[in-house]
C-alpha cells in the first residue's frame, strides 16, 4: 500500500524529475522533493500549498526519502538508462518506470524496510496521503491511466489537517480540507454533480476499476463522514445549478431535497418576520406552531369583529340612522353644504362605482335620494329611502372618523364638502377599485 | 433545479384598499338585507365574515394569489355561482407524493397549516409557505380594518 502511496507521489511526470532520478547518487534525495513542487505545481495547481508543504516538512522526510531514493537509485542499471532516456518524450515511459521499480523494490524484502519506514511514521502517512492524493488526481486527470490507488487506506490511517484549496484543484482537494475550508470549496466542487453511488469505505481490490471520479466520490464521503458533524446543515447554494456539497449525498434526489428544504427554510425566515414572538423560538417545528397559532388567533379576531359589527351594525341602522344623518347635518354649517356634500358624495360614488353593477343601483337610489329636498333627510319619515342612504352615509360617516386612512379625499367627503375637486377624487378612487 | 429564486413577493396593499372593499362588501350587505333582520344574529355574523374574508380576498390578491382565489371559489360556490378564474399553471398537487419530500414533524404542522390557509391543500409546502405569508399580512390587515371600523361605529 504504502508503495502504491509511493508510486503515487512519483506520478507526476514532470520531465525534470525524470532528469533529477538520473543522479546516480541520488546523493540528496530531498533536493528533489523541493524541485518536485514547482514541477507538480505544473500539473497540480496548489504550487503554494506544496511548496509550503515541502519547506515545513523536508526536514522530516529528508531521512526517509533519502533511504528510499536511494535504495530506489541504486536499482540494476536499466533502470537508470531508461530514466536518462526518458526525458523527452517519454515522460509516462519513465514514470511507470519509475513505478515498475517500485512495486519491484516492494517486494524485495530489504526494500521494504524503507517503505515500512513511511507506514510507521503517522505524521508521513498522512503527508503522503496528501500526496498521493495529488498525485493521483493529477495524474489520472493527465492521463487517464487507472493506476490503483489505495488512498482510502491511506487516508483512514492519516488525519489530515492541512487545508488544501485552490480553484483550480476542484475535486481534488475535496478530501483534504477540514471543514474550516468548505466554504471555499464548495462553489467548486464538480465531481459530485455526477450520480456516484456511496462506495464502501475500503476495498482496495474493485478501486483498481474505478476511475478517478468515483474514487474521489469514495474518498469524499469518507471524510465527509469523519468532518460531517463539523459542517453547518445547509451551506448556501450560490449557482442556479445545484452542486453537490461536502457531507452529503450526491445523488439528484437528495440534490432536489436539499434545494427543497432550503426554500422552505428561506419561507420560515420570512414567517419570522411577519409573526410576533417568533425570535426567541427556534427550529421548524416550534416555529411552524406559532404560525399556526397565530394564524388561528387572526382568524378568531376576524370573526369576533364581525360579531361586534353585526350588532354594531344593527344599532347603529336601526336606530343611530338620524344621528348620522344629524351628523351629517352638523357637520356642514348649512344644510346647503350638506347638500353639497351630498352632492358631491354622490357624484364620487357615482364616479368611483362605476366599475360595480351592484352599487350602481345604490348609487341610482341614493341619487335619487338626494336630489330630493334636503329637508327630507333630516326627517326620519322617509324609511325606504333610509335604507339606501345610510349605505352612503354610514359609508361617508365611517370613512370620516377613521383618521388612519388620513386621505384628505376622504375627510373631505364629510367634513369639508366645498372645496373637493370631486374629479380628481374619483380617480383616485378608481385606482384604488 | 433553480437554487436561487425570484424574490419572494408578499405585498400587500395598503389599508384603504381594504377598507374600501370591506366597506363595499358591508354595504351590499345592508342593501340586500331587509333592515328589519329577520334572521338571526348568527347568520348576520356568518354574512359579514363572509363578506369580510371575500373583501380581503378582493382586496389582497384578487386572484393572483392562490388562497384567494381559493376562498372567492369557495365563497361562490356557497352562493352556487359559478366563478371562472382565468386559468394559471398546473396544480402540482402530484408533486407532493414524491417520497422525499416528507418531514414527519415538519408535515404534520403543514397539515394543520393547510387546513388553516384556504386552498392549501393544493399547494407544496414551499408554496403553503409564501402564501401563508400573504395572508396573514392581509389578516392582519383585514383586521386592523375591522378594529377602526368597530370602533367607529360604537355607540359612544
Amino acid at each position: 500500500m504504502d508503495n502504491e502511496l509511493f508510486m503515487n507521489t512519483e506520478l507526476h511526470p514532470p520531465p525534470e524529475m525524470a532528469m533529477h532520478f538520473e543522479q546516480p547518487s541520488c546523493s540528496s534525495p530531498m533536493l528533489n522533493w523541493p524541485l518536485m513542487n514547482p514541477n507538480l505545481s505544473q500539473y497540480s495547481p496548489p504550487q503554494d500549498c506544496f511548496t509550503w508543504e515541502k519547506s515545513t516538512e523536508q526536514q522530516q522526510k529528508q531521512s526517509i526519502f533519502d533511504s528510499a531514493l536511494s535504495s530506489l537509485v541504486s536499482s540494476p542499471t536499466p533502470s537508470n538508462s531508461n530514466f536518462s532516456g526518458g526525458v523527452g518524450g517519454g515522460d509516462g515511459f519513465v514514470i511507470r518506470e519509475l513505478i515498475g521499480k517500485l512495486g519491484n523494490s516492494s517486494t524485495t524484502p530489504n526494500r521494504t524496510t524503507p517503505l515500512t519506514e513511511f507506514s510507521g511514521d503517522p505524521g508521513f502517512a498522512e503527508r503522503a496521503a496528501r500526496f498521493s492524493c495529488f498525485g493521483s488526481r493529477s495524474f489520472n486527470g493527465r492521463t487517464n491511466s487507472s493506476l490503483p490507488v489505495n488512498n482510502s487506506k491511506i487516508i483512514n490511517s492519516g488525519k489530515l489537517t492541512r487545508v488544501v484549496s485552490t480553484p483550480a484543484l476542484h475535486g481534488l482537494v475535496s478530501p483534504m480540507a477540514p471543514a474550516g475550508e468548505f466554504s471555499r470549496k464548495r462553489k467548486h466542487l464538480t465531481k459530485v454533480k455526477s450520480k456516484e453511488t456511496p462506495l464502501p469505505t475500503a476495498s482496495p481490490a474493485p478501486s483498481f476499476s474505478k476511475t478517478a471520479e468515483e474514487k474521489g466520490g469514495k474518498r469524499r464521503r469518507r471524510e465527509d463522514e469523519k468532518e460531517d458533524n463539523t459542517k453547518g446543515p445547509e451551506p448556501p447554494k450560490d449557482y442556479i445549478h445545484v452542486r453537490a456539497r461536502r457531507g452529503q449525498a450526491t445523488d439528484s434526489h437528495s440534490l432536489a431535497e436539499r434545494v427543497r428544504r432550503e426554500k422552505i427554510g428561506e419561507r420560515m425566515k420570512l414567517l419570522e418576520n411577519l409573526v410576533p414572538g417568533c425570535n426567541k423560538v427556534t427550529g421548524k417545528a416550534l416555529m411552524l406552531d406559532e404560525i399556526i397559532n397565530y394564524v388561528q388567533s387572526l382568524q378568531r379576531q376576524v370573526e369576533f369583529l364581525s360579531m361586534k359589527l353585526s350588532s354594531v351594525n344593527d344599532t347603529r341602522l336601526d336606530f343611530n340612522v338620524d344621528a348620522l344623518v344629524s351628523k351629517d347635518v352638523m357637520i356642514p354649517s348649512s344644510s346647503n353644504r350638506l347638500h353639497e356634500a351630498g352632492l358631491q358624495a354622490e357624484s364620487l360614488s357615482h364616479h368611483s362605482y362605476d366599475n360595480s353593477s351592484q352599487l350602481h343601483t345604490n348609487v341610482s337610489s341614493s341619487n335619487m335620494m338626494l336630489q330630493s329636498p334636503v329637508n327630507s333627510l333630516e326627517t326620519s319619515t322617509l324609511a325606504s329611502s333610509f335604507t339606501h342612504l345610510p349605505t352612503l352615509t354610514q359609508f361617508t360617516d365611517s370613512i370620516s372618523q377613521y383618521q388612519m386612512f388620513s386621505q384628505e379625499d376622504l375627510q373631505s367627503i364629510v367634513g369639508m364638502g366645498v372645496a373637493h375637486n370631486p374629479n380628481h377624487e374619483s380617480q383616485n378612487m378608481k385606482i384604488e377599485l | 433545479m433553480a437554487s436561487a429564486d425570484k424574490p419572494i413577493n408578499t405585498d400587500v396593499p395598503e389599508k384603504d384598499v381594504f377598507a374600501l372593499h370591506f366597506l363595499q362588501s358591508l354595504s351590499n350587505l345592508r342593501r340586500q338585507n331587509t333592515f328589519d333582520s329577520p334572521e338571526k344574529t348568527n347568520d348576520r355574523v356568518k354574512k359579514i365574515k363572509k363578506a369580510a374574508y371575500v373583501s380581503m380576498a378582493r382586496a389582497a390578491g384578487g386572484t393572483n394569489r392562490l388562497w384567494s382565489r381559493a376562498l372567492l371559489r369557495r365563497a361562490a360556490k356557497e352562493n352556487n355561482k359559478v366563478v371562472r378564474f382565468p386559468r394559471r399553471k398546473k396544480r402540482v398537487t402530484c408533486l407532493r407524493r414524491r417520497s422525499n419530500r416528507r418531514d414527519p414533524v415538519e408535515e404534520e404542522e403543514a397539515e394543520r397549516l393547510r387546513n388553516l390557509v384556504p386552498g392549501g391543500g393544493g399547494m407544496g409546502t414551499s408554496k403553503l409557505m409564501e402564501e401563508t405569508a400573504h395572508y396573514i399580512k392581509c389578516l392582519s390587515m383585514q383586521v386592523k380594518v375591522m378594529q377602526c371600523l368597530v370602533d367607529g361605529l360604537a355607540p359612544k
